[in-house]
């Protein structure tokens, strides 16, 4: 049996763990090794904070004149 | 004089009530359903045409709707059902392109090129502008997941709905699209300078 590097075993559950998708016993082996390889840690923050500005990447609002538009096409009564 | 009775009358009045609601409420998500539209599109007008045509198709269809059920779910449906039948896929999900890179990718890109080595001094080397172009880059399979999870704040099962795919195959786009997304973000934000 080859010894799993931990951090490369980390970088592969980065999206499961942060997804919430990843199996108890496999999320409370992640949070052993960020409390202990702030190398990791570094990187899962940055994952979360670069989720963080992809929510915030569409947030430019809609023009007022295409919701007027929207509502025009509202079917006549 | 026309002979509708006042059970007709009654029914017409309350369909008409009904659809009068159904509208208000679907207008009242368009800001929700703009966020996805601008997201899974290429430019500000093609979110705006796909928009109202989302909208037109919606209005139409109201009765085919089910009260009580997911309004925003079923007007994404129509909206990302229209983006693909505009002929968008004749851009290839390259699925099989190889993608050795990993997660932690970007940042030791991102941290070997600034030689910093503080998280939230590397996250600023990242603009909004460069997400967006990044996103902008990711092939429609992937970023249509993407929008729906991150932007759209849906679930996998949601986005599953909405996209009519597997549950699966979204969170296998939804990993290889933040992949890509990395990859282009590294290219914009370290290559490019």
């Amino acid at each position: 049996m080859s010894e799993v590097d931990p951090c490369d075993w980390c970088e592969e559950v980065l999206q499961p763990y942060l997804d919430r998708d990843l199996n108890e016993t496999d999320v409370e082996k992640v949070k052993m090794h960020l409390n202990g390889c702030s190398w990791c840690e570094k990187r899962f923050k940055f994952e979360t904070d670069l989720r963080r500005l992809v929510r915030q990447a569409a947030v430019e609002p809609m023009e007022p004149a295409l919701k007027a538009k929207l509502a025009a096409l509202r079917l006549e009564l | 004089m026309s002979e509708t009775s006042p059970e007709e009358a009654r029914r017409i009045a309350q369909g008409a009530r009904d659809r009068v609601h159904f509208e208000e409420e679907a207008l009242a998500l368009a800001d929700q359903v703009y966020r996805v539209a601008r997201g899974v599109s290429r430019s500000k007008e093609e979110a705006e045409d796909l928009m109202q045509e989302t909208y037109a198709r919606a209005f139409r269809s109201w009765e085919s709707f089910t009260p009580g059920t997911n309004l925003r779910a079923w007007m994404l449906r129509i909206l990302t059902n229209l983006n693909i039948d505009r002929g968008r896929r004749a851009q290839r999900t390259p699925d099989q392109q190889p993608l050795e890179e990993g997660d932690y990718f970007l940042y030791n890109r991102l941290e070997a090129a600034s030689g910093e080595s503080d998280e939230e001094r590397i996250l600023e080397r990242l603009s909004q502008d460069h997400v967006a172009e990044a996103l902008a880059a990711v092939p429609h399979d992937f970023r249509d997941v993407l929008v729906l999870v991150d932007i759209g704040e849906f679930s996998y099962a949601e986005a599953a709905q909405i996209l009519d795919i597997p549950i699966g195959t979204v969170m296998s786009r939804l990993h290889r699209g933040r992949r890509i997304l990395k990859q282009q973000l590294a290219e914009l934000a370290v290559e490019a300078r």
